[in-house]
C-alpha cells in the first residue's frame, strides 16, 4: 500500500464524511446566527428584511458595551493568571521533578479533574467557595480568619479563583510539550557559553516554548470567552459576562439579540486567534 | 613527581556516584599548556562523567578540580573558563548562525560593535560566512559541528572539552574533521579534552591518551606508550593489535619470569613476583611470526581466516585450546600461511609485555 498523496482523489474522498459533519453541525449553524442578527422589523421570520437594527441597538446601551469591555478585561486577567500558573506548573513537571513516576502521578493529579465536564467542575466550586464551604471551614479552623469570607461565593473573586483552577491546565499542557521537547544539552550548552540561569531561561528556554505559550492563552482565552457555566454557578444571577448575556437574551425570547452577541463573541474570538497566529505559526509546530 | 610550571586542568581523585552506581572512582588527571588529551573507554566507563564534572554541569561527591590553577570545584559551568562541544552539537534552533556563534561574547558582556566584527573574523575562519543568517535545522551534519565549534572557540576559553564530537558525522567526513581540529589546537594554543570510545581517534589525535574502564584510569601515557606496552590486560585486549596470555608464575630468575597457563609455558621479561601468582602479558600481533631458531616462545594453531588491508596482511589464528591470535604481516610481504593450514609461531622474549600486578595501573603523571 502507498501512502494517500495529498491533493490525490483518494485524499478528496477522505475527507468528506468529516467535511459533511463539520457543514452540518457548525458551518451552516453559524451561518443562520449569522443571519438571523441581521433580521429586522416585527416578525421573527426567514422574510423579515436584512438590516443592522440589531447592532445599532446592543451598541447604542451603554451596559452592554460596558459588558464586553468586562468580559475582555475579565479574560485577560485570566489570562495572565492562568498562563503564569500553568507555566509554572509545566516547568516544574518537566525540568524540577526528575523522577519520571512522580512525573506522571503529578501530571495525573493535575489531569484527572478534566475528566468530568466543565459544567460539573464550575458546580462542584461552590462547597467549597461558600459561607460554610471547605475554604472558609479551613480558614476558621486555623485562625486564619475569624468570621467566614463571603467574598468567595456569588462574587467575581470567586470567579476567577474556580477559572483559575479550571483553565491553568490548558496554558499548561501546550507548554509541558514544549518545555519536554528541549535537549537538556541546550541549557547545559547555554551554561557553558557563560550564560547563568536566569538568562538562560530568557534566552533560550523560554524562546522555544513561546509557541506553547501562545496555544495555552489562546486556549485559556477561547474557553474563559465562551465560559457561561463558572460565572452562573459561582457568580449566581449577580454576575454575568457576554456569554451569560446570550442566555439571558435566548430565556426572554430575544432570539435576534442573542444573535447579536453570539456574532460578536465569536469577532472577538476570531480576532483573538488571528493575533496569536500573528506572534507564532501553529501550523508549523511539528517542523521545530 | 615534578610539578609542572603551570597546569591548564588537574583533576586529583574525582569521585562521582549516581545512587549504588560509581560513575568516576578516583580519577587523577594533569593537563599541561595547549595539550591535546583524549579520554579513551567503552561506554559507561565514566569518560563522559569525567568531563561533565570538568564542565562544572555534574559536581563531583570528592576531589578537586583546577583549572589554570585555579580551584573550580564547586563553581557552576558559567563561572568557568572552559568551553564544550556536545555529541549532537546543541545548536540553539531558534537562534541564526551568527546570534549562536556571538552568543558567548553576549554573555561575557562585550560590545555589540565587537561581537559583530568578532562574529565576522570567526564565520571567515571556519569558512561559514555564507551560513551566517541560517537557522541550524538546514544545515548539514558537517555545517552544524563548524557551528558548534566556532560557537564553543570564539570565547577563547583555557579548555575546550568535547564530548564525542565527530560521532555524529558521516563516516566520510571524520577523517577530514579529525585533520582540521588536530591543527586547530596546535594553532590556538587550547587544550583540548576529547571523550571518544574509538580508538583510531584517540591514538591518532591525542598527545596523551588517558584509558578508562569500571570508572577507574587503567593507563594513561602517550598513545605509542600505550600501544606497544599495554598495562593491564583491559587495555591490552581494549586497544587493537594485542595478543593476552594468563597464567602462573613458575619460575623467576634473572629478570626472567617464566609463565605457564592454557596455552603453554613462557618466557616473559620482569620481576618481583612470587612463584605460583597469577601473571598475564601480551604480544602485539606484528611481534610474532614463523617460528624460527631465535624464538624462545613458541605456539602451534590454525589459520581461521587471512584479512587483508593493504598495508598489513591480518592472520586469525587458532590455538589448540580453542582460544583465538592475531598476528600481523607487512601487506607487501607474501603469505606465508592459508586458511585451514596449520603452523607453528614465535616471538621473542623481549617483545612479551608483562602487565601489572594488580587490575588497574596508579594514575601517573602527564608527560608535558
Amino acid at each position: 500500500m502507498s501512502t494517500i498523496r495529498a491533493r490525490s482523489p483518494a485524499a478528496y474522498w477522505l475527507a468528506l464524511p468529516a467535511t459533511l459533519w463539520m457543514m452540518a453541525a457548525v458551518v451552516v449553524p453559524v451561518g443562520m446566527i449569522v443571519w438571523v442578527s441581521f433580521w429586522g422589523g416585527r416578525a421573527f421570520s426567514p422574510d423579515s428584511p436584512l438590516t443592522f437594527d440589531n447592532y445599532n441597538r446592543f451598541f447604542a446601551n451603554r451596559t452592554y458595551l460596558g459588558l464586553v469591555l468586562e468580559t475582555l478585561r475579565h479574560t485577560a486577567t485570566m489570562m495572565a493568571i492562568c498562563g503564569v500558573l500553568g507555566y509554572a506548573i509545566a516547568y516544574f513537571l518537566v525540568v524540577k521533578v526528575r523522577s519520571a513516576r512522580w512525573r506522571t502521578v503529578l501530571f495525573l493529579a493535575f489531569v484527572i479533574p478534566f475528566w468530568t465536564s466543565a459544567l460539573i467542575r464550575a458546580i462542584a466550586w461552590v462547597p467549597f467557595l461558600g459561607v460554610n464551604g471547605v475554604i472558609n471551614q479551613m480558614l476558621l479552623a486555623t485562625g486564619l480568619a475569624e468570621k467566614p469570607v463571603e467574598v468567595f461565593l456569588y462574587s467575581r473573586t470567586g470567579i476567577s479563583m474556580a477559572q483559575v483552577s479550571l483553565y491553568t491546565l490548558m496554558a499548561s499542557g501546550p507548554v509541558v510539550y514544549m518545555l519536554a521537547q528541549i535537549p537538556p544539552a541546550l541549557r547545559e550548552a547555554a551554561m557553558t557559553l557563560k550564560a547563568p540561569p536566569v538568562t538562560v531561561f530568557r534566552r533560550v528556554i523560554f524562546p522555544l516554548t513561546l509557541p506553547g505559550v501562545v496555544i495555552g492563552q489562546v486556549l485559556v482565552f477561547l474557553n474563559v470567552m465562551a465560559d457561561f457555566a463558572t460565572v452562573q454557578t459561582i457568580g449566581g444571577n449577580k454576575i454575568a459576562l457576554l456569554p451569560n448575556l446570550v442566555i439571558n437574551f435566548y430565556e426572554g425570547a430575544q432570539h435576534r439579540a442573542a444573535a447579536v452577541v453570539a456574532v460578536l463573541l465569536m469577532l472577538c474570538m476570531l480576532a483573538g486567534v488571528a493575533a496569536a497566529l500573528r506572534v507564532v505559526d501553529i501550523r508549523r509546530l511539528g517542523a521545530t | 613527581m615534578e610539578r609542572l610550571p603551570q597546569l591548564d586542568l588537574e583533576i586529583r581523585s574525582l569521585r562521582k556516584r549516581y545512587g549504588s552506581f560509581t560513575a568516576v572512582d578516583g580519577v587523577s588527571l594533569e593537563v599541561g599548556k595547549g595539550q591535546f588529551v583524549c579520554l579513551l573507554g567503552p561506554s559507561g566507563c565514566g569518560k563522559t562523567t569525567t568531563l561533565r564534572c570538568v564542565a562544572g554541569l555534574e559536581e563531583p561527591d570528592d576531589g578537586d578540580i583546577l583549572i589554570g590553577g585555579r580551584e573550580v570545584t564547586r563553581d557552576p559551568p558559567w563561572q568557568r573558563d572552559i568551553a564544550m562541544m556536545f555529541q549532537d552539537f546543541a545548536l540553539f534552533p531558534h537562534m541564526t548562525v551568527a546570534k549562536q556563534v556571538g552568543f558567548g561574547l553576549e554573555m561575557l558582556g562585550k560590545p555589540r560593535a565587537d561581537i559583530a566584527k568578532r562574529v565576522a573574523e570567526v564565520l571567515a575562519a571556519f569558512e561559514i560566512t555564507q551560513l551566517a543568517d541560517r537557522k541550524p535545522t538546514s544545515l548539514s551534519g558537517g555545517q552544524r559541528q563548524r557551528v558548534a565549534l566556532a560557537r564553543a572557540m570564539i570565547t577563547e576559553p583555557r579548555i575546550l572539552l568535547l564530548d564525542e564530537p565527530i560521532g555524529a558525522l558521516d563516516y566520510s567526513l571524520r577523517e577530514t574533521v579529525m585533520i582540521e581540529l588536530k591543527q586547530l589546537q596546535q594553532r590556538s594554543g587550547i587544550s583540548f579534552i576529547w571523550v571518544t570510545h574509538d580508538q583510531n581517534e584517540a591514538f591518532s589525535l591525542g598527545d596523551h591518551v588517558v584509558v578508562m574502564n569500571h570508572a577507574r584510569i587503567e593507563q594513561q601515557g602517550a598513545p605509542e606508550d600505550i600501544l606497544q606496552r599495554p598495562r593491564t590486560p583491559f587495555v591490552a585486549g581494549f586497544v587493537q593489535g594485542n595478543n593476552s596470555f594468563f597464567g602462573k608464575v613458575a619460575q623467576a630468575d634473572g629478570g626472567m619470569l617464566r609463565i605457564e597457563g592454557a596455552a603453554g609455558s613462557f618466557l616473559v621479561p620482569g620481576g618481583g613476583r612470587a612463584i605460583g601468582s597469577a601473571a598475564s602479558f601480551s604480544i602485539r600481533a606484528e611481534r610474532m611470526g614463523p617460528a624460527g631458531p631465535q624464538h624462545e616462545n613458541r605456539l602451534s594453531v590454525r589459520c581461521v581466516t587471512v584479512e587483508y588491508f593493504g598495508s598489513i596482511r591480518r592472520y586469525i589464528l587458532e590455538r589448540a585450546g580453542g582460544s583465538v591470535l592475531k598476528l600481523d604481516q607487512f601487506g607487501a610481504e607474501p603469505a606465508w600461511l592459508r586458511t585451514g593450514e596449520t603452523a607453528e609461531i614465535g616471538w621473542a622474549t623481549a617483545d612479551c609485555v608483562l602487565h601489572d600486578a594488580e587490575g588497574a595501573a596508579a594514575p601517573e603523571l602527564v608527560a608535558a
